[in-house]
């Protein structure tokens, strides 16, 4: 395995080692410390569109910290713990990191977690698609710093 | 104001608070999102994920009979059971379970209107408590495949130019997307839909606000203004079927067309099939 950031490799690492009940557990008890966006981004937030179809709406701000690192906010409905568990273990393993560290995480770091055994395949694809998204906020960021359009 | 040609197979929330404890009635919770049964439920409602709980572990297929003996055996249903499906999403899986358990012949099915989305919204009670029922001995009838549309026969339709509506997003229908937007683009090698299919997705059969379906004159103007009327098979169908349950149910009970069929091999069968005619 390449290197994760220490928080993210940690719960990766206690996943791991789960039952499938305990699995599911956790997951819920991530979606339920879900925690709430600030004041100051609940503006931003409802401005957004209204997403069409029934996909799960996913509100991320990436704000830089003054030591550089990255720290995610995320607003996901509570009728969508699955996204809001996995969503919330990504912040919880990434807050804080550089945004050159967020962008080295690959694609595929869940899959030793083992979750397709607790809710399916099908439903990972929000692990991927969140990751995806706070990737390109923080090459949002780097482009800010250095004035360079940067490469996956 | 007219009424559904089937009434009897859609209950409201009221309907089902008071049934909360009625031993000849089974409230099963289907949802798209597989930890909101854990996060909180009717109470006594038992859950059906329509992957783990309803899908072949192998083939692309449903589970066999004796596994759906085994699975409606352990949540205590017996034949006369009545059954009300409720979940997330408009009832998009609540309608998929109620269709599969048509399927293995289970007749006595509901829906109920709104699902979880209104009971919430009528701040009505959610427990966390799992429910278990006794042990039943159900048996199961053989599939009744004549809800269930396979790929021969949709080319058949296409051919006959017979009605086929695809309930997919517009981008999906145009063949700009495979799957909805923003999810995962994946599952077809192509886009388009099937040669001949009206375009009517699957969401303007519900009222946003509170999930529940809307009015029979709105549904009948909506369907038969897109030509699907109700004489002869039609064949509804998306990207795994799900959302197409949904129409199928409308079109089967609410509207009370004779015969209606879901393909459940959808896009992603249809998008992959060599040789399947495709319209942009």
């Amino acid at each position: 395995m390449s290197n994760l950031p220490p928080k993210l490799q940690e719960i990766v690492d206690d996943f791991a080692g789960m039952t499938r009940e305990e699995k599911l557990e956790t997951l819920i008890a991530y979606a339920e410390s879900f925690p709430v966006l600030p004041e100051w981004l609940r503006e931003k937030r409802d401005s957004m569109e209204p997403v069409p179809e029934c996909m799960t709406p996913v509100f991320l701000f990436a704000e830089r910290l003054a030591d550089g690192g990255v720290h995610f906010h995320l607003d996901i409905p509570p009728q969508s713990p699955t996204v809001r568990g996995l969503a919330s273990i990504l912040a919880n393993g990434l807050n804080g990191r550089a945004p050159e560290e967020i962008i080295g995480v690959p694609g595929d770091f869940f899959l030793p977690m083992n979750l397709q055994e607790a809710i399916s395949q099908q439903r990972l694809n929000g692990f991927a698609g969140v990751l995806a998204h706070m990737k390109q906020e923080a090459v949002k960021l780097i482009g800010q710093n250095h004035k360079s359009a940067p490469i996956f | 104001m007219s009424s559904y040609v089937h009434p009897e197979y859609l209950v409201e929330t009221e309907w089902v608070s008071q049934r909360l404890n009625d031993p000849n009635v089974r409230i099963i919770e289907s949802d798209e999102d597989p930890l909101l049964y854990a996060v909180g439920h009717v109470p006594g409602a038992v859950q059906v994920d329509w992957f783990s709980t309803l899908q072949h572990p192998l083939r692309r297929d449903f589970l066999t009979k004796e596994k759906f003996e085994e699975t409606c055996s352990n949540l205590g249903i017996t034949s006369d059971t009545t059954l009300v499906f409720y979940g997330d999403k408009s009832n998009w899986f609540a309608c998929y379970a109620l269709w599969l358990f048509q399927y293995y012949g289970h007749q006595n099915v509901r829906i109920m209107n709104g699902g979880r989305l209104k009971w919430e919204k009528e701040s009505r009670s959610l427990v966390k408590e799992v429910a278990s029922y006794a042990k039943t001995n159900y048996q199961a009838k053989e599939a009744d495949k004549s809800i269930r549309a396979f790929r021969d026969e949709v080319l058949k339709q296409s051919n006959d130019k017979k009605p086929l509506v695809d309930v997919r997003s517009p981008k999906e229908y145009s063949g700009e997307l495979i799957s909805m937007p923003n999810y995962p683009q994946e599952g077809a090698t192509r886009g388009g839909h099937i040669p001949g299919a009206v375009s009517i997705p699957w969401a303007q059969a519900v009222n946003e606000a509170d999930s529940t379906f809307k009015s029979p004159d709105e549904l009948r103007a909506l369907y038969e203004g897109k030509g699907v009327k109700p004489n002869g098979q039609i064949i509804a169908y998306c990207r795994i079927g799900e959302r197409s349950s949904l129409t199928w149910f409308v079109l089967k009970y609410l509207l009370g067309y004779p015969s209606v069929k879901n393909y459940d091999g959808s896009w992603t069968e249809w998008g992959n099939l060599v040789d399947a005619p495709i319209e942009k």
